[in-house]
């Protein structure tokens, strides 16, 4: 499935760090610029298939272990359940701002530790955002990964 | 006043990822000077890029150029060979 030509070899690599970077910026702006965690994510998976498709499925640079995708997609599912709850815990409503607080209804210790640190007064939407863009990226990935896998298999077994 | 947030997120976004690269699985010899050189379009795409809307603390994006050096740190630290 790879590609042979050294030109494609040389550059791709570079340019998928580059669009790595380019994706987690989208995901870090989600809640002051357009994009956020599902656009920033897609991005970030197209850095890795850019690198599947060029390099081959057993000899990309950006390859990640069943245990990775794993890890950080039940990381992802669960970090954006987990700050829901807490939402419903301390502020009544499931994913209520709790960093931010509209309300009046948060302790002030559980608001200044979940508020993002930056200018805006966020709360905790960044925070979210960065869930969802972890579970995108790393499933995004885990599907081409399968899908590059299959199709070494076929091209084997022909 | 410099905005953390991005700074943070975008350096463990970046070794999280950069911990999985390997450079001895292909043909293509990538060295240190590669990593330079890669790292200087990376300034130049962060500053022509520009800051988020309401972050005035630096001309350049701060959380592209976090999950750069994210990723480079992740990948010399973190990451292993096959």
């Amino acid at each position: 499935m790879s590609q042979n030509s050294i030109i494609l070899k040389l550059i791709s690599l570079p340019i998928s760090i580059i669009l790595i970077c380019l994706g987690i910026m989208t995901v870090l702006g989600g809640h002051i610029t357009p994009g956020g965690g599902f656009q920033g994510g897609a991005m970030i998976a197209s850095g890795i298939i850019l690198s599947v498709l060029v390099y081959g499925i057993g000899n990309s640079p950006l390859e990640f272990s069943h245990l990775y995708v794993e890890i950080f997609e039940s990381v992802g599912a669960l970090g954006f359940v987990i700050f829901g709850l807490i939402g419903l815990f301390v502020g009544g409503f499931f994913l209520y701002n709790v960093g931010t607080d509209i309300l009046g209804i948060v302790p002030q210790t559980i608001q200044t530790i979940l508020h993002y640190p930056d200018v805006t007064n966020a709360g905790i939407i960044p925070y979210l955002n960065i869930f969802v863009g972890l579970k995108v990226f790393v499933g995004l990935s885990a599907i081409i990964f399968a899908f590059a896998g299959f199709k070494k298999i076929v091209e084997e077994d022909e | 006043m410099i905005s953390l947030g991005p700074i943070i997120f975008g350096l463990m976004f970046g070794v999280i990822i950069g911990s999985q690269i390997k450079l001895n699985v292909n043909d293509t010899h990538f060295t240190i000077g590669s990593f330079i050189l890669i790292l200087i379009a990376g300034i130049v795409i962060a500053w022509q890029a520009g800051n988020f809307p309401f972050y005035i603390d630096l001309p350049l994006s701060t959380a592209f150029l976090s999950a750069l050096i994210g990723i480079f740190v992740g990948k010399l630290i973190f990451a292993r060979s096959k």
